[in-house]
This record gives C-alpha cells, structure tokens and sequence, in this order.
C-alpha cells in the first residue's frame, strides 16, 4: 500500500498519544505496561483473561479497564499480542455463553466496536467470574447511560496550542470576503432562538431583515433557513444550505421563503438558481407526508430543483455493517468484488462525491446554489464541505480543514451525539450512521486522485476518525453548538485540534503543492473509486503484513524509512511552502508553527 | 505491392477529429505508408496528432448517405479508430469515397505481415545513428557479470545457427559438466528444442532458476538421459530442486496424450513437482478484452462495475502470476533449492513467472538497466513470440490467432509490484506505460519478430533503432526513474490478496481525466525532489548520468543534500 504506515493490528489505533504529558499520579496499582496513561485516566479493574484473537488463536493474558480504554496484554508468550481500545469506540458489550456452556472459551464478554471489529473473551466458567467486568464495562463504556460523564469531561490533558481557537466565524467569513454589499452578517441567532441547531453567527443576504429570516424560518423544518456557507470572491456565486421546506400533503406555500429564495438567486444576478435536493426524488415526495417536502415549480419559478438521489441514514448503516460483515475479521476472498459490490458503500460515496461535484460546478461557473436535504444536518452537510473542499484551496490545507470540520460539520448542528452514540448504551438506535464516516471517505478518494493538492496526509483523517468515538476530545461531542455552550465543553474539555496542532508534523503531505486557484473535480466513476483498505480492513494483519515474514518486516523497515526522508522533505516543503512574502511579514502561515526553522532561511536559486 | 499502392486518398481536407480532453478540431488529415496525421493548419509545422498506423487495433466506419448520390453535397463519414493503447478517437470525414478510402488504407497498412516493411525499417531520426550498440544484456554479458556461476556453469553456442532450438538466443547457459552432444538431445526430448537453460543465479545462496518447455513424454513414458543428466548436474549433489510445472496436474497428464508430458517422479528422483494452474493464449487475450471492454463503457452510471471488473478475471491472472512467482522466490530464497520453471511451450507464463521471481529475488533487476536488461534476456532473446503475441490487442475483432497479453500481463505485476513496494523500484509507472505502448506499436525495432533467429533474418539489428538504448539517453531516462527510489538488498514479496491487488488505471483507464490529474501529480513529485536537489549545488545537475546503474540514485542524491543543509 502506497499510504500511510498503519499501527499493527495489536497496537493502538490511538497509537500517537502523548507521551510528555505523562506527569501523572492516578494509578495505585502497577502501570499500564506499554502504554502512556492520560492525565486524568484512572484504572477501575485488572482481571485475567483470555482475548480470542480472530487472527491468532485464544491468547492468555491481562485486560485492564480505566475509565477511558480497555487495554490487554498477553501474558503468555514472548510476541507481544496488545490491544488498546478507547471505551468510547465500544457499541455493545454481550454476554457470550452461559456457566452451562460446554467447549472451550465459550464463557466469556463479546464487544462491538464502531470502528469496523469486535472483541471476543473469555473467562473461566465458575463464581460468575464475568459479573465484575461486564458491570464495570457496560457502566463506564456506556457513562451517559449511568449518569457519569464521559471522559472528555474529566481528560487533565494539557496542549501547547488550544484547538478551540482555530475556528472564528467571523474571521473565516472575512477571509472568504464578507461581509459586502450583497451578504451581511446577522447575530439573530445569538441565543439560539431563530433556531436552536444553528450556530450563533449567520451570514444572509443584505437585503432581508431580521423580520424576514423569522418568518422564513417558520416554513422550514426545524427552522433550519437558507444561509451561507460558501462565497465565490470572483463571481459572487455562493453555496447556501438549508433543510427542506414544510409543504406538507396540502402543498403550502410560502411568500416569504419564495421571496427570500429569490434574494438569494438576484444576489449576483443569476438567472435560475439552483436547489440540490440531496435526496432521492421519491424520498422527498414521501416527506410530504410528515409535513416536509420540495420547493415546486410554480411556486420557486426562478429556481430549479435537481435531486441528487442520496439515501437516507438508515441505508448508509446498513450499507457500512455489510462492508463490516465482508471484511472482520476475515475478509471475505473469493469473490472479492462482487461481495465488495453488494455492499454499494463505494456506490453511496459515489453518489455524494458526484452530488458535491456538480454543486461546485455550477458555483464555479457563476450559478448561486441552495442545499438541503430533509432536516440539513446529514447530506447537507456532506455536499456543502465537500464541494467547498473542491472549490477553496484553502480547506486542503491542515488548518483549513479544521475550519471546514468546525464550520460545517460542527457549527451548523451534524447530530454527532446522536450519530455516534457517544456514551449511550443503546446499540440499536435507529438515530446512529456512518455520515460523517462516509464525508471522511470521500475526503479521503479526493486525496487519493490529487495526491499533491492536500496539506494533510491519510493520517490525520484517521486520526479524526479514531476520535471521533474516542470520547478524549470535547470537538465531536453533542448535536449542536447551543449543547455544546450549555454544557461548557469549551471550558471543560480539550479539543482535538490541539492534540493535531501541537505537532503537526505527522499530518503533514510532503508532496502538498500549493495551488489557489484550482478547482478539483475528482471522478466520481465507480472505476476510479476505492474501498479505503488501509482504514476498514486495518485490523487485519493479514492485509499490511504477514506475520513472521522477514520481507514483512523489512517492509515496515522500508516504510519507517521512507517516513524518514518524507520527514527531511516536508522540512524543506515547509520551508518551501512559505514564500518569500510571508517569511518577510513573519504571518502567521499554518506551517510556521512547527520547530523545524533552521532550514527556513534557504535562498530558492530561481 | 509497394506500401503506397494501399493508399488512394492521401489528403482530406475539412476533417473534423474527436479525441479525449480535446475539443474537436478541424482540419487535414493524411495518410503515409506509416502514419495517419493530423494538422489543423494553424502552424504549418505542428502536427495535432501523430498515430502510427501499426497502433490502431479496429476501425469502425459509418458513412451516411450510402445508398445515395455517391458523391453528393454532404455525403460524409464517421471513423472510429481504435488504438491498441487503448486510445479511441474520431473522424469526420466529408465525402463518401474519401471515408472509405481512408479507412481501407488503415486496414491495409496497420496490419502488415512482413517485419521489414514496418516502421521501424523506417525510422530515421537525426539524432540516432545506425550501427551503434545494440540492446543492453545478452547471455554472456549475464554470465560475465555474475562471478557465482564461473565456477560450474559454462556458456554453450551449441544453439549458434538456430539448429538446436529455433527460438533460443546463439548462447544459453548450462552447467559445464553438460557437454553440447547431450544438450542436443535433451533439445529433442522438449517442446520446440527449448531445453532446460538457466535464467537467473541467485546472489546469495547461488541457488538457479531454469526454464524449458515440456518434456516430450508422450503416452507411453518416453525417457531421455541426456536431459536427466541435465537436471541432474543443475541441483550437483544437493539434495532436491523443484520443479515449478505451470499447469495442472490434469493437464500435464492429459498433455501426454498429445506427445507432451511431465517429469515424472521415477526418472528425476531428485526433483519435486509442484503444479500451479495459469492460463494461457485464447483465455487471457479475452479476460484483456472483457477487461478494456468495462473499462471502456462510457456509462458512468451505477454499472455493477465491480462484477465486470471480477468477471474479466484480470486481475486473478495477475493473482496466480503473483503467487507463482512468491513460490519460486520461496523455494529458491526461503528454502535454498534450485528450480526449473515450464509450461507447455515455455514461451509465455514460463517467461512470466520467471522474470517476476527475478525482479522479487533480485536488486539488480530493479534498476532501470537491470529491468530493461532482464526483459531483454528473459522475454526477447528467450524467444517470446512477439510478433504473434502483440498482432492485436483488445479492440480487434479479427479472428484471434496467436494473440495473448503475457508480456502486459507482466508489466500490470510489474506495477502491482511497484504499488505496494513505492521505494524498491528504481522505475516508474510511466515506463511500464511505455513499453505497454510500445510492444504493440514502436518506432523501434526491439520488439519485432518472434525471435532471435528471425531478427538476425530480418536485419533488424542493422537496420533498426535500439529502444532500450534510447530510453537510456539522459534526456529521455529521467522521466523513467523513480523520485522515491531506495535500493534494498532483500526479496519483495509482494501481498497477493484481492484487497491488495488493484486495476493498474494507469494503463486500463488511461485516457480518462484521472489518468491526467496522476500524471500531473508525478510532475510535481518530482520537480520537488528535483528543486531540492538543485538548490544543494547547481554544479550537480550537470553530471550526466551516462552509466548511471552504479552509484547515485536520486534518492541518495537527495540524502546527500539533506546531510549537506
């Protein structure tokens, strides 16, 4: 695999945590071995027990249980076999067997995790030698379910940069040139009362007021009116979302949301605008029925409507857990593509990488866009940072795709507790899918296609994908940002991107070109897309290396390797990445903050 | 018939062409004995498009009008022209007559038969001389440079006029104690005279591996002396060589009905039989054309992509090919035994399986010249037919003969190889492309004809451009090598699991704006690695790389200046 080194299957998915914060005083009992203990973190149980590994066999050893990971090391034999699991990425935990059960390690605990395995072991079979750990499992992998906090809440952590700072609606608004004639900014929202799932700061067209943003907001399901996301600084063309429009069976209309839609169209003078429905056609008629439903053509006679043919939630988990079923733990061999095929999980990330591609398309070419999808928080979501990934340059970088996570995903309400089920023990909620799973894949073929034109490397969105269940970072807890105020998670927790920022090194593209004015427009053909094998198929040992072969190893060697001259290259990347105008000016480019200055002052021969 | 007699229309003017990423033009379009050009006339000089005739696999004509006024006002025709690198383009041509002239002319002249006649014969361009050095490795030179084999392997000319085995090289190399008289028989006991000859010494351990056609056991147990001998001196004293048979054993058995056969137990008691089922001619030239044929489905809907892709098998050939090369590698780097390697004829998988063992076991063929040289031992004097093989490729709907992608078979390994081993290879994937391209249509004549011996026929040395030689000149080599290149000693064993093998789209959807964007991509690799390199000492870039498989790798130029900084 041309990508990035993967943690063996035995190791950490989290593998990069940081060890200098390691001034600790928690544990009472002998350390984890192996592995850097979070401030904060607290050992709740040591237990032996036996991890019947899918890829070995049964393996003997010790878990522990802190009140942030289970951890697990053999203890009998000499090749280290380990597991290090966040609580947070744990779905279910079963019993497995009863004390009745008959054959080897049939008593025991099985987990599913969110992140494409399970865990399976066992115990002896007599005095209920399970009760203990399960109970202590299910309560602190589950915290919410039991009225604890989650771990995020009670993290000592410490971070030479603060991550809570990288997103500033206001200065990403200016950057992108607003303020101006045609768009205002509206603090109607500041105590979430126009809608409770928005964030505070709005930017909407100059020429509606306040008065007429509420009466819009009445007319669209859970008051989720259009506004910007996104603003073309030549053609003026921009990206605003929204979510549907409440027409109902009776097919209701709205003056003011008309009108509204039409300022939006009349702000750069195009002639139609365009509404990307994200849903597929029969999907949004049925949603009449619950009161929702699409903007007609009688009523919107300057817009046109496209259907983009997305599904719903509901059909990306089922989608996702056929993949899961074809790939853990054994990949499924024989009829590789075809099984790959019947899951349609590259069919559905086609779907929304060509429903981003014509967003930025029509932008780019000076057309102004509305996108919603039923309530404007999944699909929506999806389309709008994936087509402004393709259309600013500036989202490709690293800090730039925080900015974009924050904004999009985070600020206007992507229902991430609910999606992920942070801490709640209910597995089966219908409110769980892989939306946010799915936007990282498609980030991920774009930076497949382009391999030059992303700042950030394959790591860093596993990385975020990793955290995002991971309950460390308070950046992908709650639905929306009045939750996250309410509940202080600025104060009381830290925030991934200072983790990510504090050493950005490891995130870095060495072979990033920067190139601003560059519209991307990956291909969106099923024969060009991927099934990202380096993330879903990662616990396999199988797939990166086969165990005891000295190739393999001299493989990894090669690759550790090969980090090291990508390491000595980004050194002169960013050195290079800066030009001269910045060196001059000594502004605050993302790449400035990072220790490697001395080869900064090198003169470019051209 | 002079080539010239093929061609009735010469010029057409106000031709509209069509082709990928273009808009369409309008223009001249002109036949030559070898090309089809193309010239929108803005510039006298610049030609849009230059297609050697000898690339283009079908056309597809479609002429309106055609029952009509046979030269009216608006008559006019359609030209699809089909290239056997894949690309697909159009023409527009106005007149009925001119269309159908054209287009027999391309019929005429891309399907030449005779090997002089072809381009290469042809092809003169001022900054190439005749006469000069001609290929890069040969048997001896091989021998010469691998001190291992001085001591108990000779180089036998036993084959010096085509006698012995008609499509082997003048020089094999056989172990010393073999005299010539028994290799003689031993020819006569295999397939085609293509007895057992050594193909690669192992660096390490001096452990072989020989290739040879079948033996000719025939229904009732023929044996020959001579070629046990043979064998027998192969594995001196050690204990056991495999012997890694390319069919399965269902085959191999019913071959002897046939008069073919295997090396039975009884007779080569020191060998073991290891059977590894490949297919062969007719099945894979239509995997490749089910395979171009997905590829090449202009639907982009939701087109059960993945199943066509699946049931063109491609990529299970590249599977088996993969694999049966690690157990070669396995046998003769792991378990330190010997190993001769056939099928039936031992002129395609037997080649295929070889050369990829070699480029897994060997450092030496990971370079640039090692790769080149080792195609040009193991695939051009070892006698592939490449004449027959690359007649047509998957467009053509001509009865298929003799036509079988093995050697593309081998470049989509090659790059298999190269994918999950980015730093091993000092090449890159735009050379595989290349000479995809090339072994189906060249200006060169390195790939004519069937073998030595009808390339010694056919003049093609005296009379024909190296291609080897030329991609070696240090304007042109760079664009070859690996940015990311960094030598290692050790064996490449490359995953063969289907998740880790993958459609080489480079090559499959070449033609495609993903092609484009992965090319730019490369640009930019390497100007940064270039840019880095220069910036340490201008006075570097001038050192001309004339021999350059010795010592600097860009790679190691580049720690070089990261040391220096």
């Amino acid at each position: 695999m041309a990508s990035a080194p993967i943690a063996p299957y035995n190791s950490s998915p989290l593998g990069i945590s940081s060890s200098q914060n390691a001034s600790r005083e928690s544990l009472k009992m002998e350390p984890l071995a192996d592995v850097a203990v979070l401030p904060g973190e607290e050992r709740v149980i040591d237990k032996e027990i036996i991890y019947i590994c899918p890829f070995n066999s049964a393996v003997k050893g010790k878990v522990s249980i802190t009140n942030y990971r289970l951890y697990f090391k053999n203890t009998d034999s000499e090749t280290p076999v380990t597991l290090n699991v966040p609580l947070g990425v744990i779905s279910r935990v079963e019993k497995m067997g009863g004390a009745s059960s008959r054959g080897e390690n049939s008593y025991g605990l099985e987990i599913t995790c969110k992140d494409m395995r399970n865990l399976r072991f066992a115990l002896k079979q007599e005095g209920h030698s399970r009760r203990d750990i399960f109970e202590i499992l299910f309560k602190y992998a589950f915290p919410l379910s039991h009225g604890m906090q989650l771990f995020a809440f009670l993290s000592q952590e410490k971070y030479e940069e603060n991550g809570w700072n990288v997103y500033e609606p206001l200065e990403e608004y200016r950057r992108q040139g607003l303020p101006n004639s045609e768009w205002r900014v509206t603090f109607i929202n500041k105590n979430y009362e126009l809608c409770d799932t928005y964030p505070t700061i709005l930017v909407v067209p100059y020429k509606a007021t306040d008065e007429d943003l509420r009466r819009v907001a009445t007319f669209r399901s859970r008051c989720r009116i259009p506004v910007l996301s996104w603003f073309h600084k030549e053609n003026h063309a921009v990206i605003t979302r929204c979510s549907q429009p409440l027409v109902g069976m009776s097919g209701k209309r709205n003056k003011d949301d008309e009108r509204y839609l039409d300022i939006i169209r009349d702000a750069n003078g195009t002639i139609k605008l365009t509404i990307y429905d994200a849903r597929p056609n029969v999907n949004a008629v049925a949603n009449k029925a619950t009161g929702g439903g699409y903007e007609g053509d009688d009523a919107y006679q300057n817009a046109e409507l496209v259907f983009l043919d997305i599904h719903n939630i509901h059909v990306m988990r089922e989608s996702l857990k056929k993949l899961k079923d074809i790939v853990y733990p054994n990949v499924e061999e024989s009829h590789w593509l075809s099984s790959l095929e019947s899951t349609h999980w590259l069919e559905h990330i086609k779907l929304v990488l060509s429903g981003a591609i014509q967003v930025a398309d029509k932008v780019s070419s000076g057309n102004s866009v509305v996108v919603h999808c039923s309530d404007g928080w999944d699909r929506t979501a999806q389309l709008t940072s994936l087509s402004m990934l393709m259309l600013d340059s500036y989202y490709r970088t690293l800090g730039g795709f925080q900015v974009l996570l924050e904004k999009e995903w985070i600020g206007f309400g992507h229902k991430f507790a609910s999606r992920i089920g942070h801490g709640d023990k209910n597995h089966a909620d219908q409110d769980r899918s892989p939306i946010f799973l799915q936007f990282i894949d498609c980030v991920w073929q774009m930076t497949k296609q382009f391999p030059t034109a992303f700042e950030f490397n394959e790591r860093l969105l596993v990385v975020i994908l990793d955290h995002l269940y991971s309950c460390r970072f308070g950046t992908f807890l709650y639905n929306c940002e009045s939750a996250r105020e309410s509940n202080n998670v600025r104060v009381k927790t830290v925030s991934l991107w200072s983790l990510i920022n504090s050493d950005t090194s490891l995130y870095i593209n060495p072979f990033y070109t920067p190139e601003s004015s560059r519209v991307l427009y990956p291909v969106a053909s099923m024969r060009h897309l991927e099934l990202w094998v380096t993330y879903y198929i990662r616990w396999n040992p199988r797939i990166q290396h086969q165990q005891q072969s000295p190739v393999e190893q001299r493989y990894k060697e090669l690759l550790a390797l090969r980090d090291q001259y990508l390491k000595k290259l980004e050194e002169l990347q960013l050195s290079d990445s800066t030009p001269s105008s910045t060196h001059l000016t000594n502004s605050s480019a993302p790449n400035a903050a990072t220790p490697n200055q001395h080869i900064t002052h090198l003169q470019t021969p051209f | 018939m002079e080539l010239s007699e093929h061609i009735r229309t010469a010029n057409v003017e106000d031709v509209t062409l069509r082709r990928p990423f273009h808009p369409a033009l309008r223009g001249t379009l002109c036949v030559t004995s070898h090309h089809l050009l193309f010239s929108d006339r803005k510039d006298e000089d610049s030609w849009q498009l230059l297609i050697l005739l000898r690339n283009i696999d079908a056309t597809e004509k479609s002429v309106e009008n055609l029952f009509g006024y046979p030269r009216a006002v608006g008559s006019s025709g359609t030209i699809t022209i089909k290239c056997k690198d894949l690309l697909v383009l159009q023409l527009e041509i106005p007149g009925m007559e001119e269309c159908l002239n054209i287009a027999s002319s391309i019929e005429a002249l891309s399907a030449l038969e005779s090997v002089t006649e072809m381009y290469p014969f042809f092809y003169r361009p001022s900054h190439l001389t005749l006469h000069g050095p001609w290929g890069l490795s040969s048997t001896e030179k091989y021998y010469k440079q691998t001190e291992r084999l001085w001591d108990r392997w000779r180089v036998s000319t036993v084959n010096s006029d085509y006698s012995v085995c008609p499509s082997y090289p003048h020089a094999v190399i056989v172990p010393r104690e073999v005299d010539d008289e028994k290799l003689v028989q031993s020819a006569r006991f295999r397939q085609g005279g293509r007895f057992p000859v050594l193909s690669y010494c192992h660096h390490r351990n001096g452990m072989v591996i020989m290739r040879s056609s079948q033996p000719l056991t025939g229904a009732n147990r023929k044996r020959c002396k001579e070629d046990e001998l043979l064998l027998q001196a192969v594995i001196d004293g050690s204990l056991l060589g495999y012997i890694i048979d390319l069919r399965s054993t269902q085959q191999a058995q019913q071959a002897r009905m046939t008069g073919g056969g295997f090396e039975s137990k009884s007779c080569y008691s020191h060998w073991k039989r290891i059977h590894r089922h490949h297919e062969r001619g007719k099945v894979l030239q239509e995997s490749l054309i089910k395979l171009v044929e997905a590829c090449s489905d202009p639907s982009h809907s939701v087109d059960r992509w993945l199943s066509k892709l699946e049931n063109s098998k491609w990529l299970s050939h590249v599977h088996s090919a993969l694999s049966t090369a690690g157990l070669v590698v396995e046998c003769v780097e792991r378990d330190g035994h010997s190993v001769l390697v056939h099928g039936s004829e031992g002129t395609d998988s037997t080649l295929l399986v070889s050369s990829l063992a070699q480029l897994i076991l060997d450092p030496a063929s990971r370079t640039l010249t090692g790769f080149l040289g080792l195609l040009e031992r193991d695939w051009i004097q070892a006698g592939h037919p490449f004449q027959q093989r690359c007649a047509h490729s998957a467009y053509s709907h001509a009865r298929l003969k003799q036509e079988c992608p093995s050697f593309l078979l081998l470049l989509d390994c090659v790059w298999q190889v190269w994918r999950q081993f980015p730093l091993a290879l000092e090449f890159s994937e735009a050379l595989l492309l290349r000479l995809a391209q090339e072994v189906y249509a060249s200006n060169y004549g390195t790939f004519l004809c069937n073998n030595e011996q009808e390339r010694c026929a056919a003049g093609v040395k005296e009379n024909t451009h190296c291609l080897f030689q030329s991609l070696l000149s240090p304007d042109i080599e760079e664009q070859y090598l690996n940015p990311l290149y960094e030598p290692t000693d050790l064996a490449i064993w490359p995953s063969v699991h289907p998740q880790s093998l993958q459609l080489w789209t480079g090559l499959f959807l070449r033609w495609t704006e993903y092609a484009q964007n992965m090319e730019e991509a490369r640009e930019e690799v390497w100007s940064i690695v270039k840019e880095h390199r220069e910036r340490a000492g201008p006075d570097r870039t001038n050192n001309t790389p004339s021999t350059h498989c010795d010592t600097l790798t860009p790679f190691e130029n580049l720690m070089d200046e990261l040391t220096i900084l």
